[in-house]
């Protein structure tokens, strides 16, 4: 009884947008057993093909959504499985389920067994509606929920965020509102039906555009345009990009980077104390972006990365680095606080640094395990 | 539904901003009592923030702190002053969880550490959440959330290919990862607490939260010694998957073809059996070595066409397609959000219905309908009153002296 979900046994059969909820909950001391047919769910299978353009990403997805699950083989399909799965979900208090994965279309059955358990369904679009049964994978659920139509160029395409995001959106929305759920089961005993959508989740998280369009009739557009500062973007500097924000909204970041550029003697100064920066509204335009980007590099490329984050530091300007993936693993501040976690992948075969706890605990009760090589046998009922 | 499972459960919560409000309001949604502190002389940032109501500034006409802040009880005090913070000691005497997103040492100098405040509350769960943690040589590097996406790798990896980086055209980490983290880990807290009788400090920092959204990419990066591809919209597994433009202002929609049964199915439909029939497609690996002149064809093909028929005519053979939707596309026209009735219009005395996204699940086959967000102050009297016994007189006096601006 020493952390929050150690006396939870949690039955997940999510392969996709489902997966972290487990995750979630597992680093958290829940019991979480993925349910899987003879061969394994689809993500499974994928993390272990032969073929290369398979199996990349796809069993680095597996290795970080999976990490802390124990693993049973299970035919749902045969009587000998059902009974199986019956007697583990009698124990169960949160059981997961994804569309296109096993039972998805038995809660009802599952229920029968389980009427004190949490159930969480997720989806692509929810159980019901129009698109209940649309195929879906990451990138159109990213175009369906609107998130997409936010990033990228818009003289170009909307651009997807990167990775499975619909999958991690979806993950903590889903283990949120499973959490919930539990918190009143324990308590009353009532067993909850969870349904979540991963469209829904998405459109859930589109910073202020709802509003945007219900109060001003505005559509946000894909990159801030007309609405995002000439000096919020990405810079090149000597040896990368950094990051800044400097509208005057954060007065203390421009009149600093400002104040800074004066300091050296530099000659961008001349432009960005000139009267127009005051004008909040000119900052948003093509030309002031174009004068900010020229003027502005003509400064930062004098300077690495770590220069200009030392004194971004040091002179309270809002600005850092633009991190490629391997750098975030060099990161000094990451190092500092020891926020790796060395672990031997269970499929992909290496000793790798693998990302720490989303948020530390005073109370020693999160811990992480590697997932489950797996192809474990039907266990008997 | 009005969901009671968090009855009972009250916060103190100083945060401000997008992720904090944002992570807290899940618990006033069910039926926690989130008793938001603020100040006139320290606003909450998205209070002044648009959009607002007709275009027209006001303290209680911001959507964005409408959308964010929805159930939650408004105490204005002012935190320079003595009274204040005493109230605040107060009302966390009383409360089960702390909560803010404050730079390092900055409940520190309210005199709100945690273990202060645990000095008032022992079982008190205290969640701080600031940028890059407590400490370190960048902890006090100060950052939006566009910063958070810069340091984590999502910056550079939203890219439209190699070298190409554009960015989340939002601040993406305040929206998804770092409130919903902090909500799983205080209702974590809570389960524990529960269980255990004991209080926690949560420390999240939003650089590590965020780092977890993109940990395939880590664990790749560490396992391989090299950079994962900036890949776009594109997929390392499968083609064609891309976003086409589509007959119409701005229109696109998005393909993803993942599997081969599906690229014949595409190929046909598109008239395109010499594509169909070419053996050096029929698998991924050939699509994607191919992949100029599969998206050639896919794109030709959706160029003369609406997203609707594009997408009606996909659906049909199982292929993965949606439009590109923008924000009013999906308010005014998605027939999937609308048969799941996710909008709700919400009552707001200032600024008439409010427009407001559900929480994105059903529960017990039911929507979690929202209150109102609250107007700046509008819940100091009677919660110091109720809660804290304090007199109409004593509530004048500090209303004198500045205490509630």
């Amino acid at each position: 009884m020493n952390s929050p979900f150690e006396d939870v046994l949690i039955l997940d059969l999510t392969w996709d947008l489902g997966r972290y909820v487990g995750r979630l909950f597992g680093d958290l001391g829940a019991r979480v057993v993925r349910i899987e047919p003879p061969g394994g769910l689809p993500d499974r299978r994928a993390a272990k093909s032969a073929d290369a353009t398979q199996r990349e990403p796809a069993v680095y997805e597996f290795e970080f959504l999976n990490a802390g699950k124990d693993c049973l083989t299970l035919e749902l399909d045969a009587q000998h499985g059902r009974d199986a799965f019956a007697a583990l979900a009698r124990e169960a208090k949160v059981i997961l389920v994804e569309r296109g994965g096993p039972l998805y279309d038995d809660v009802s059955w599952i229920r029968e067994h389980a009427p004190s358990a949490v159930v969480t369904s997720v989806s692509p679009y929810g159980r019901t509606g129009p698109w209940a049964d649309a195929e879906a994978n990451d990138l159109t659920l990213q175009a369906a929920g609107g998130i997409a139509w936010l990033s990228g160029r818009v003289t170009d395409a909307p651009l997807r965020l990167p990775g499975v995001q619909a999958t991690m959106i979806t993950g903590v929305y889903a283990a949120t509102a499973t959490s919930l759920a539990l918190y009143d089961t324990l308590a009353t005993g009532r067993g909850h039906e969870v349904d979540v959508s991963a469209q829904e989740c998405i459109a859930h998280s589109l910073q202020n555009s709802i509003q945007m369009w219900d109060f001003e009739r505005k559509v946000s557009m894909r990159g801030g345009e007309g609405t995002r500062d000439a000096s919020e973007d990405m810079f090149a500097c000597r040896d990368g990009l950094v990051f800044l924000a400097a509208p005057r909204s954060l007065g203390v970041s421009w009149n600093a980077l400002v104040g800074w550029i004066e300091e050296t003697g530099h000659d961008a100064a001349q432009e960005l104390t000139k009267d127009r920066w005051a004008d909040r509204v000119w900052r948003l335009t093509a030309e002031a972006k174009a004068i900010f980007r020229q003027t502005l590099e003509s400064f930062t490329r004098d300077y690495t990365q770590e220069e200009l984050t030392r004194e971004a530091l040091k002179r309270k300007i809002v600005m850092g680095p633009v991190a490629k993936v391997a750098e975030v693993l060099d990161d000094p501040q990451l190092r500092h606080r020891g926020y790796f976690e060395a672990v031997e992948l269970a499929l992909a075969g290496a000793r790798v640094d693998f990302p720490g706890a989303p948020y530390r605990l005073s109370e020693p009760v999160w811990r992480l395990k590697r997932a489950v090589a797996g192809a474990e046998q039907p266990q008997p009922a | 539904m009005k969901p009671d499972f968090l009855k009972g459960i009250r916060f103190t919560d100083l945060t401000w901003a997008g992720a904090g409000p944002f992570g807290t309001k899940v618990f006033s949604d069910f039926g926690a009592e989130v008793l938001k502190i603020e100040s006139t002389t320290r606003l909450d940032s998205v209070r002044t923030a648009g959009p607002y109501k007709d275009g027209v500034f006001g303290l209680n006409r911001s959507g964005y702190f409408a959308s964010r802040n929805t159930g939650k009880k408004s105490i204005s005090l002012n935190l320079k002053s003595e009274e204040g913070k005493r109230i605040v000691r107060e009302l966390v005497a009383q409360s089960d969880v702390v909560s803010n997103n404050f730079g390092p040492g900055a409940m520190d100098r309210f005199g709100f550490s945690y273990e202060a405040l645990r000095e008032i509350k022992p079982d008190i769960i205290y969640l701080s959440m600031p940028m890059y943690g407590q400490d370190g040589p960048r902890a006090d590097l100060l950052g939006v959330g566009m910063t958070i996406s810069a340091v984590t790798s999502i910056m550079w990896q939203t890219a439209y290919g190699p070298d190409d980086p554009v960015g989340p055209g939002t601040h993406y980490p305040d929206h998804a990862a770092n409130p919903y983290h902090a909500a799983f880990a205080v209702l974590a807290a809570l389960a524990y607490r529960r269980k255990t009788g004991r209080g926690m400090k949560i420390d999240l920092s939003q650089v590590e939260s965020t780092i977890n959204f993109v940990g395939p990419a880590i664990v790749e990066a560490s396992a391989t010694g090299s950079e994962p591809p900036q890949i776009g919209n594109r997929s390392r597994s499968h083609a064609p998957h891309n976003v086409f433009r589509a007959r119409g202002d701005d229109a696109w929609v998005a393909v993803a073809v993942t599997d081969d049964a599906q690229w014949r199915a595409l190929a046909s439909l598109m008239g395109r059996d010499d594509l169909a029939a070419d053996a050096t497609l029929a698998n991924a690996t050939g699509r994607l070595a191919a992949l100029d002149r599969v998206e050639k064809a896919v794109a030709d093909w959706c160029a003369v066409r609406t997203p609707e028929e594009i997408v009606s005519t996909l659906r049909e053979q199982r292929i993965a397609v949606a439009e590109v939707a923008h924000s009013r596309k999906l308010i005014e026209s998605d027939p999937q959000l609308a048969h799941r009735r996710y909008w709700q219009r919400v009552q707001h005395p200032e600024i008439g219905a409010v427009l407001l996204n559900s929480p994105p699940y059903l529960i017990d086959g039911e929507r979690v309908e929202l209150d109102r967000p609250p107007l700046l102050g509008e819940h100091t009297r009677d919660v110091l009153g109720n809660l804290l016994g304090m007199s109409a007189k004593q509530l004048d006096e500090l209303d004198d002296q500045g205490v509630f601006s």
